[in-house]
């Protein structure tokens, strides 16, 4: 008897284990992929949408913070590398945020590490080139998101904030 | 049973069952590199390329997106001090003194992670809100209803939890996170 359901239970472990890892292993690419169709209908790829702020009726992912302003890019470097300028907001907090397709982050710049100057990244994949005046990024995945995080402290400062990321661009070269 | 039914069952049995446990996990508590201190939990790992799968699946789900501890230290409680489930028809008081960081504010969410309605439309309460007194400390209230002073709204949702974000943490909140001084929260009263 216990003969009969050796090999089978060894299969039923063996499936167990490899339906355990694979779930755990596609649930980050299962929900970047949803973000980037969601945060993708706003805007064309390799270019940014600039987002309202976050409220109960506008959430476009989980556990945003209503004290920052987010811009967001769905980029693909597919095609050649993606440049990604973001304008520096004098006296406030900000930061570009480069996610691949797995949610790693790939690069992070904030107005701390430019000294306050703009920042400009070159997305990209292995064998290809930055242009002159970019940071290169090279990504692990043809697809992410490129996130721009301000800081507002009230309602009031808004408008100046939103009209500066407005000269944020992110354009495939 | 033939074997290729026995075969069959057992499989089909270790492809639900290693799929259900994956999805416990990443719904449950545990990571690695998880930090506890008091109530708050949060993760030293987040969003790096060393990330096991188990702690990318968790914040994928409860926080995609995230900054890693470098830029920001995102620390999350579902309890109150006393170690009893948040809940939105109950009043909190939530206390601390300076947090070491550049900026700080307190985000109270349901569920995975969503913002709650509730007629105020507030859903934070940042570090520059709430007055200090002499010793630089603070308080705010949480509660269904409004009160004296800096009030976030539970907008009466049944459970929620409270997720501190510090951006450029310093110190101990970025170095030694487990002991870091973190705000408390107590419960009141309940509706």
């Amino acid at each position: 008897m216990i003969r009969n359901w050796m090999f089978p239970i060894i299969a039923g472990l063996l499936v167990s284990a490899f339906a355990w890892q694979g779930v755990l292993l596609a649930t980050p690419y299962a929900l970047m992929s949803k973000a980037m169709d969601v945060i993708g209908a706003r805007a064309p790829a390799n270019s940014f949408a600039f987002g309202e702020l976050s409220t109960a009726d506008n959430q476009p992912i989980v556990r945003p913070s209503p004290d920052l302003v987010y811009s967001s890019c769905v980029f693909d470097v597919s095609k050649g590398p993606v440049l990604v300028d973001v304008a520096s907001v004098p006296g406030h907090y900000w930061s570009l945020s480069i996610f691949d397709a797995r949610t790693d982050v790939a690069a992070v710049r904030s107005d701390r590490d430019t000294g306050g100057k703009p920042a400009r990244l070159a997305l990209m994949k292995a064998g290809q080139t930055a242009p002159q005046g970019y940071e290169p990024v090279t990504l692990q995945y043809d697809r992410g998101i490129a996130l721009i995080r301000i800081l507002f402290s009230s309602p009031a400062e808004y408008p100046v904030v939103d009209a500066i990321r407005r000269k944020s661009t992110c354009k495939q070269v | 049973m033939k074997t290729w039914h026995r075969f069959a069952a057992c499989i089909a049995l270790g492809l639900v069952g290693g799929a259900a446990f994956a999805v416990h996990q990443v719904r449950g508590d545990y990571a690695d590199k998880q930090v506890h201190n008091g109530q708050w939990s949060a993760n030293t790992n987040q969003g790096t390329a060393s990330a096991s799968a188990l702690t990318r699946a968790k914040v994928a789900l409860n926080g995609l997106l995230a900054l890693p501890a470098k830029e920001a230290m995102y620390f999350i409680t579902r309890t109150d001090s006393e170690g009893r489930p948040l809940e939105g028809r109950c009043t909190y008081t939530v206390t601390g003194g300076e947090l070491d960081a550049r900026w700080w504010s307190v985000t109270l969410y349901k569920g995975e992670g969503w913002l709650v309605k509730n007629a105020a439309n507030r859903w934070s309460v940042a570090g520059n809100a709430p007055a200090r007194d002499a010793q630089g400390n603070w308080s705010f209230t949480v509660s269904p209803n409004p009160t004296e002073g800096v009030w976030l709204p539970t907008g009466g949702t049944p459970h929620f939890d409270l997720t501190l974000r510090t951006y450029h943490p310093r110190g101990a909140l970025l170095n030694d996170p487990a002991n870091a001084k973190l705000p408390t929260v107590t419960r009141k009263a309940c509706a």
